[in-house]
């Protein structure tokens, strides 16, 4: 199983955006892309990054990946979000801003 | 700074009436803040040709601007569509961001004496078309970057149109690098939401400068614009009125507070800096209103004087409070319509003033020997 809880939160309005997203409940083919994303990005692997980096108005954004074994949290903003993560995060946003 | 008070003093009241009356934009402005100052120096008074006088408002400098194109990726700065002196481009969101930081340094440069974001002629960068599907613009601590809003989904489904629609917007990002060269205000918490205010009320007074409107004439709204027409709000944040900027079945209501007894604790947001804003928006608002005029001219002032000598990085609601009563007692006297008119403002958000007690400071002249030495000074005739 795999589970993704994704939040978006700041910017200059402020709005939180989220998605909680159990990947047993999308059809196969897009169920098998996200578990790639998070593979290719290397999610489960990557450290924690400074929490201190801010923006003003800059977007702060947490992704967590439950599978099930591991937990794991990554959370960035606009100024230091990894290139590698930002494949998965396109998903994530997609999926969060159509609903 | 110090060339400024010399500008105050030597310009006669009936000359500034005359231009108060008559004059361009900028100069009725120059005019309005300086019949303000006078009041304290009238004794002091001399006088000053129209060509020194046009002498010191360029000394502030002219912006140099660049915008770069970050063609819907994310690696800043981009590549560069327009700078500084080139002709406009087909490109709407380029020139929308070459004008709107050209009109918030002007005001800034006009209205306060300051040489862009960092007083020194800092370079204005900008960069839009950042990101897909980006709905936002934000202050990197060292230039404005702007998304195109909702541009990848289908017109129907759009929210946000693009960020540099919204003069303010432009004002409220370019002001995030001065609060940084100035009080560097903490980005969490009460400090956060200061320093969002300060945003807000730049950027709104950068619209109303452009568009010479008073203060009873002007919308107080931020982010004009920015939402299409599927979504039901006049914009982000409303001064005036906060709460009411909105209220959409996708996106709820504005959730914006005018009073202290609905302040926000949350950890969402920096721990809600553009919710809490409202409560000081809405003093801001309060007190230009109950001043009058042009809000840049007088409470204007006021903020602008308070954000760059008085604040720093751990600055409250209390703290502004009541160093905006004091700046409003130094510059405008003790008493006055503008001091009563700031204290108006922090008793209806539900902020009591702490009234420190002190009188008129001098005017600082340069070498403190004289008025129009201090201007001759401060134009280079004299040392």
């Amino acid at each position: 199983m795999m589970r993704i809880i994704f939040e978006r939160s700041g910017g200059f309005m402020g709005r939180k955006v989220s998605l909680d997203l159990d990947l047993a409940t999308l059809p196969p083919d897009q169920a098998d892309a996200v578990k790639l994303l998070v593979a290719e990005s290397d999610f489960l692997n990557l450290t924690a990054l400074p929490t201190n980096v801010s923006a003003p108005d800059g977007f702060a954004y947490s992704i967590t990946v439950e599978t099930g074994t591991i937990q794991h949290t990554i959370q960035a903003s606009d100024a230091n979000f990894p290139q590698a993560l930002r494949p998965l995060l396109d998903d994530l946003l997609a999926r969060a801003r159509s609903r | 700074m110090s060339h400024h008070h010399s500008i105050f003093c030597i310009l006669p009241p009936h000359m500034l009436d005359q231009v108060a009356q008559s004059g361009t934009t900028a100069q009725r402005d120059m005019a309005a803040r300086t019949l303000a100052a006078s009041r304290q120096i009238r004794d002091r008074r001399g006088s000053i040709t129209t060509s020194v006088m046009r002498g010191s408002i360029t000394a502030t400098g002219t912006a140099q601007r660049t915008v770069y194109d970050a063609k819907f990726g994310t690696n800043l700065p981009g590549s560069i569509a327009r700078k500084e002196g080139d002709a406009p481009v087909a490109d709407v969101a380029v020139n929308e961001a070459y004008d709107g930081s050209g009109a918030t340094h002007d005001l800034y440069s006009v209205a306060f004496g300051r040489n862009s974001i960092d007083n020194h002629g800092m370079n204005l960068n900008s960069t839009v078309h950042y990101d897909k599907g980006y709905d936002n613009a934000f202050w990197d601590g060292q230039q404005m970057v702007y998304g195109d809003g909702d541009e990848d989904l289908p017109a129907s489904e759009r929210l946000f149109n693009r960020f540099t629609i919204s003069l303010d917007v432009i004002g409220h990002e370019l002001t995030h690098g001065v609060t940084q060269y100035e009080a560097n205000l903490v980005y969490k918490n009460q400090q956060g939401a200061l320093n969002e205010a300060i945003s807000d009320i730049f950027g709104s007074l950068v619209k109303q400068y452009q568009r010479d409107q008073t203060a009873d004439a002007a919308d107080w709204i931020i982010g004009e614009g920015l939402f299409t027409a599927n979504i039901n709000g006049a914009g982000i944040r409303s001064m005036k009125a906060p709460g009411t900027a909105y209220n959409d079945p996708v996106l709820g209501k504005d959730p914006q507070p005018a009073h202290m007894k609905d302040y926000l604790t949350t950890g969402q947001d920096n721990g809600g800096v553009h919710i809490n804003s409202g409560i000081i928006n809405h003093a801001f608002y309060i007190s230009a209103i109950e001043i009058g005029g042009y809000a840049w001219a007088k409470a204007g002032q006021i903020w602008y004087k308070t954000l760059t000598e008085k604040l720093n990085s751990n600055s409250n609601f209390q703290n502004v409070a009541d160093l905006t009563f004091q700046t409003a007692g130094e510059i405008f006297g003790v008493g006055s319509l503008e001091q009563i008119g700031v204290k108006t403002g922090w008793t209806e958000v539900g902020i009591a003033v702490v009234d420190s007690g002190g009188g008129i400071p001098p005017i600082p002249i340069p070498g403190g020997d004289g008025c129009l030495k201090g201007l001759l000074r401060s134009v280079g005739l004299a040392k």
